[in-house]
């Protein structure tokens, strides 16, 4: 099943001009157990999509929202000459087809 | 007396003796206030009107060039509408980030927008006044002393980019506004501020918690943001001793314990942490429970206090000029090849314009349909439209145009290999597809102080209205 089937927010902003935060949030306690012990979502895969290194990478569950949280530092300061997306707010889509087994 | 003259009399010697109600109105002052909800604000009888009116998010052109973000009619309607809110129940009403970006012209220009109103509208007023600006010289002795950390890993700041620095501002805090709240006034006007500052330095004057009462402002801070569906409404907020209680004053939106909760995480790296230039909050134990259909109480915020005080400084630069040439491309043929018609056109245009001056610009093309939002596409693919945005960052106007406009002509006509269509590689929506957009800024600051013995940094101020 593909991420964006089970979540219900999928979703990026600056946490400040140096960091982008990931939020992963879900309608339900079964949902939210079954990403959180899956290998499908992990600071490897977000490693993977974002070639950021793993230990810079930080992950918070959040289980009263029923959330995970990644915040990951940005390439360019939100910006600096040649960004792409200065609030950061668009840098989530390619979670959505991730496969969450 | 005073609005906040009137608080701190009935509070003196009772700290917290009864709940105070405070109303989040707007989360982006100068982009509208829905007026229902706020008017049902006012009607509960509140204490205290708050508004955040700037964010670093906006980027660094706001705070180098001192323009605000907002447009004036509408950052004057907004105004308007809170200070007769205010004045009519004669409460206090507290601004923070004055003008988008909170450095002095931000700040000059709200104060204008206030003048302005309180002659159009025959108010008198005592309004304080609290500058954001950080002198450089106290940051060239925390470089000296080689007290000043980047966030997030921002490269070291040098003598010369300090120099550089057209507006440089600091986070002042809930201190800083106690001070402006004790001079007997009803309207508080700050620069760049903590956005928790706001909402959070009254009640703690007149004897709230401080780790709840920063809780509650960091929520209430983005108005109705908090609830479901979020929104720009306002919000109420009721603080008492042990825990405080949060309503939209827009009925269709619910103040329920799970989006609350959500909302620490929204733009913050740690939903357990509140980091405040005195201190931090520890939301760890906090606990959110339902109280009706439509509001929650919130509790449990701890207050960890520093032995020293901090403040995060933001500051811009300008890096040059800025102007884009803006086209479409439909050929499949073009599409699957744009990497290196641009890359020959780049250097054809180099060889041109550089004639007779060294390379003294930079050129950042982005393909929309490919790679204009994100670093690289998901899937690769050849879309059947492509969207070009190139943009050119050079010392003058004139020369920016001047790179951007042969590019087009030289990206319009470029003979590629197996090209079939030998009429133009590009569309033009409307000409000229040039456009010249000015000066641009990046944030050569965004790093942490200790303020030792600068206590007095931001010092308010007080005007007669």
């Amino acid at each position: 099943m593909k991420l964006m089937d089970i979540a219900k927010v999928i979703r990026s902003k600056n946490a400040g001009p140096r960091c982008t935060t990931l939020d992963i949030m879900f309608a339900n306690e079964a949902d939210f157990n079954r990403v959180c012990s899956s290998n499908g979502l992990s600071k490897k895969t977000i490693s993977e999509l974002y070639d950021i290194p793993e230990d810079q990478i930080k992950e918070i569950q959040y289980p009263i929202s029923m959330a995970i949280k990644y915040s990951l530092p940005r390439k360019v300061t939100a910006g600096d000459p040649g960004d792409k997306d200065v609030y950061g707010a668009q840098q989530h889509a390619r979670l959505f087809n991730l496969e969450i087994e | 007396m005073s609005a906040t003259g009137k608080l701190i009399k009935e509070f003196a010697g009772r700290p917290a003796y009864r709940p105070l109600k405070i109303i989040g109105a707007s989360g982006q002052l100068g982009y509208g206030i829905p007026t229902p909800a706020f008017q049902r604000g006012l009607e509960q009888s509140p204490d205290l009107i708050g508004c955040d009116m700037g964010s670093i998010d906006i980027g660094p052109y706001y705070l180098g060039s001192g323009q605000m973000a907002t447009a004036r009619a509408s950052t004057k309607r907004d105004l308007r509408k809170v200070i007769l809110g205010a004045r009519k129940l004669d409460i206090p009403l507290i601004i923070g980030s004055a003008g988008s970006a909170g450095a002095a012209p931000h700040l000059e220009q709200t104060i204008d927008i206030i003048r302005e109103i309180a002659k159009e509208d025959k108010l008198s007023f005592r309004m304080a006044v609290i500058p954001g600006d950080v002198p450089k010289s106290i940051v060239e002795r925390s470089i000296l002393r080689q007290e000043i950390i980047g966030v997030d890993g921002m490269p070291d700041l040098s003598m010369e980019e300090l120099a550089n620095t057209t507006n440089l501002v600091g986070q002042m805090g809930l201190t800083d506004f106690q001070k402006a709240i004790e001079l007997d006034i009803d309207i508080l006007i700050a620069g760049r501020a903590c956005d928790t500052a706001i909402f959070s330095a009254l009640p703690v004057l007149l004897g709230f918690d401080i780790g709840l009462s920063i809780h509650m402002a960091k929520i209430i801070e983005c108005a109705s943001l908090c609830c479901t569906p979020g929104g720009r409404d306002s919000i109420l907020a009721t603080l008492d001793k042990e825990y405080f209680e949060l309503e939209s004053m827009a009925p269709q939106r619910k103040a329920l314990p799970m989006s609350i909760a959500a909302h620490s995480l929204y733009e913050q790296n740690d939903p357990f942490l509140i980091i405040e230039p005195e201190g931090y909050v520890d939301l760890h134990e906090a606990k959110y429970e339902q109280i009706s259909d439509r509001s929650s109480r919130i509790s449990g915020a701890k207050w960890i206090e520093s032995n020293k005080k901090t403040i995060k400084l933001e500051g811009s630069t300008k890096v040059g000029e800025r102007a884009v040439l803006l086209c479409g491309a439909a050929d499949p043929k073009f599409i699957a090849n744009h990497e290196i018609i641009l890359r020959e056109v780049e250097k054809i245009v180099e060889e041109l314009v550089c004639e007779d001056i060294p390379k003294d610009y930079q050129l950042f093309p982005r393909i929309y349909g490919i790679n204009g939002v994100t670093d690289r596409p998901i899937q690769p693919s050849v879309p059947d439209e492509v969207f070009l945005m190139i943009e050119c960052i050079a010392p003058t106007l004139e020369r920016a145009s001047e790179v951007v406009r042969t590019t087009k002509q030289y990206l319009l006509h470029y003979g590629y290999p197996n090209r079939l269509s030998t009429g133009g590689n590009i569309a033009f929506p409307f000409t000229p597809p040039e456009v010249s957009i000015g000066t641009a800024y990046k944030f050569s600051v965004y790093h942490i102080i200790d303020i030792h013995g600068d206590e007095n940094l931001f010092e308010p101020s007080v005007i007669e209205l």
